[in-house]
């Protein structure tokens, strides 16, 4: 699979693009790592990439810890359009058992961030449509709700209740079916 | 709420940086919400309709559903349940579903249930879902059974990819002519045996495993020629035939030990007994079942228990693999003393560039590598003048690795490295 992969790696290689980020720094990545962005790659078929793509949307720090995903699972997706997800299940030899794991212990990592951080990195994923970081970023904060209490999540993510206790009760009423 | 709390919440959400918002979800537009309430079991991303006057009908939108039962949060019986799912169903009406998992275990064997369920399935194909995957078993009587499938074939012109766990499979389920944009089936402890064939234009991943039942009396054949990856187990019964997949990337085969391919009395499936039900037992059986079909991978694991005579009977109609660059094989090949299997595999391999024989440490971590080259000088004509490295893995260097050691030896190939 890696030499299959290889000869499309070095012709992505020699493509570099530049990201601008909204403080105006500029990241140099290989067409590979920025592909994974479909934002960019419609970008890069459109052909309008020349001179740099601005981000004004996304930070540099944000856009550099984009950037650190990307690169490590660019390796992992190696061009395969739209099956890469896909390829992950498929992917059964023992190096790439090995690799998988090392891209599990990998996204782990990349989520021990504060919770501004990691909203600012769902709005990145979100604006530069990454599916696997949105996936990676929504889950972390689904798996941090679930089994909590509307009052509990409203404390952890700073939800201000705009609902007059008639109205709350109305609703609940209305979802008794998912109450029960 | 007491005062010290209030005020360990305000310094929790005191930012960490300067011109940093506090870490509120309202900063989130609705389709990422969509998207979070999509990784919730249905039934909490619906009870998110009360966090704040946003949240009332985000849950109808979410991308993705999860229906579960028995666990924390779930419904308890069928009966919750069907009470849930059809309101849900009926006040989300068609919005466009991304994904929905449907993990129902050990639920009553119970014919209304049964097609109601089948019923939601055919519900979510019609929000265009394009990951469905089905995890559903039967608890009757004292035991866990397969749930069974309506006999009908899915229609979606969305499906991606679908996962199909603890099933009973039929015969229509299986054709995907209605399923143009299928690319990924997963068949995971699935009762097939009644299958025929597994079609599909479209499919570019197929993965059958984890104790799948394929029949004892006929062999499914597996039609996808457009598969570049497939990971194929046969864990109980006849090895399915595979049609040609000329877009192959990589396949795994195991045959685990059980009593479909094999014969006590030869062991390449040629007994001397015409009567014999096990080797001559299939009605126009193909001579080569599985390396034909396998013929135009680049990268081909290839392991059975030795007993299993199915790939020693495929060798003796051996295809030339053209694409094959890389192989992984157990000590099945090196069987019988004179290695006639692998080097027939080899000598029809003729571009093939690594080759790694995992021997004797199925299921464990090798503990033992050792990694050989040819010597130009001394390589065998049998094998391939691109072959780089032999990978070679074992628990011990016992006998049986020393006589595979010296067959490649023989071959040319020495130089080792070793790594434990």
């Amino acid at each position: 699979m890696a030499s299959a992969g290889s000869g499309d790696e070095k012709a992505a290689a020699a493509a570099m693009i530049t990201l601008i980020s909204s403080d105006n720094e500029k990241f140099e990545v290989t067409e590979a790592t920025a592909t994974l962005s479909q934002t960019i790659r419609h970008m890069i078929e459109d052909g309008c990439t020349d001179g740099g793509v601005p981000l004004p949307n996304v930070t540099s720090k944000i856009l550099a810890r984009v950037i650190e995903y990307c690169k490590k699972h660019a390796t992992a997706a190696a061009g395969e359009e739209g099956s890469s997800s896909s390829f992950s299940d498929a992917a059964f030899l023992e190096v790439d058992r090995a690799f998988l794991e090392e891209l599990e212990e990998f996204d782990d990592a990349f989520l021990e961030v504060d919770r501004a951080t990691l909203f600012d990195l769902i709005l990145a994923a979100n604006y530069l449509d990454i599916k696997g970081l949105l996936n990676l970023t929504c889950q972390k904060v689904a798996d941090s709700v679930k089994g909590k209490t509307p009052e509990q999540i409203r404390e952890m993510y700073n939800i201000v209740n705009d609902l007059t206790p008639e109205e709350e009760a109305e609703i609940r009423r209305e979802t008794q079916w998912a109450f029960e | 709420m007491p005062p010290r709390r209030r005020s360990a919440k305000g310094k929790r959400a005191v930012p960490p940086g300067p011109g940093r918002g506090c870490a509120s979800l309202d900063a989130l537009p609705d389709e990422v919400l969509h998207h979070v309430l999509s990784f919730l079991p249905a039934q909490e991303a619906v009870r998110t309709c009360v966090l704040a006057r946003r949240w009332r009908h985000l849950w109808r939108s979410a991308s993705g559903l999860r229906i579960s039962s028995g666990g924390e949060n779930e419904a308890a019986s069928m009966v919750e349940l069907r009470e849930f799912v059809d309101h849900l169903f009926l006040l989300r009406g068609g919005s466009p579903l991304d994904e929905c998992h449907f993990s129902l275990l050990d639920i009553d064997d119970d014919d209304d249930d049964t097609r109601r369920i089948n019923l939601w399935i055919r519900h979510v194909l019609m929000c265009r879902v394009g990951v469905l995957s089905l995890n559903i078993s039967w608890h009757s009587g004292c035991w866990t059974t397969r749930f069974y499938l309506d006999d009908l074939p899915l229609v979606s012109g969305h499906l991606k990819r679908l996962e199909l766990s603890r099933l009973h499979l039929n015969g229509s389920i299986v054709d995907f002519s209605s399923c143009p944009v299928l690319e990924v089936l997963e068949i995971k402890e699935c009762d097939i045996f009644d299958l025929d064939r597994i079609s599909s234009q479209s499919l570019k991943c197929l993965s059958i495993g984890g104790n799948c039942e394929f029949s004892h009396s006929h062999r499914i054949h597996v039609y996808a020629p457009n598969l570049v990856s497939l990971w194929l187990e046969v864990f109980y019964g006849r090895a399915p035939v595979l049609g040609r997949m000329p877009s192959l990337m990589e396949g795994v085969v195991k045959i685990d030990a059980n009593d479909g391919d094999f014969c006590d009395n030869a062991d390449s499936g040629n007994c001397e007994d015409e009567h014999c039900p096990c080797c001559y037992g299939i009605p126009g059986d193909t001579d080569c079942v599985l390396l034909h079909g396998l013929s135009e991978a680049q990268s081909l694991v290839l392991m059975s228990e030795i007993e299993m005579f199915i790939f020693r009977r495929d060798l003796k109609c051996c295809p030339t693999f053209t694409k094959l660059k890389t192989l992984s094989l157990d000590e099945y090949w090196c069987v019988p003393a004179d290695f006639s299997a692998l080097t027939c595999i080899l000598e029809h391999s003729p571009v093939l560039e690594k080759l790694t024989l995992q021997l004797f440490c199925k299921g464990r971590k090798s503990k033992v590598q050792m990694e050989g080259s040819p010597d130009p000088t001394e390589r065998s004509n049998e094998i391939s003048e691109h072959l780089k490295v032999v990978e070679v893995k074992c628990e011990v260097v016992d006998d049986r690795v020393l006589n595979v050691l010296e067959f490649l030896n023989k071959l040319g190939i020495c130089s080792y490295r070793f790594q434990f």
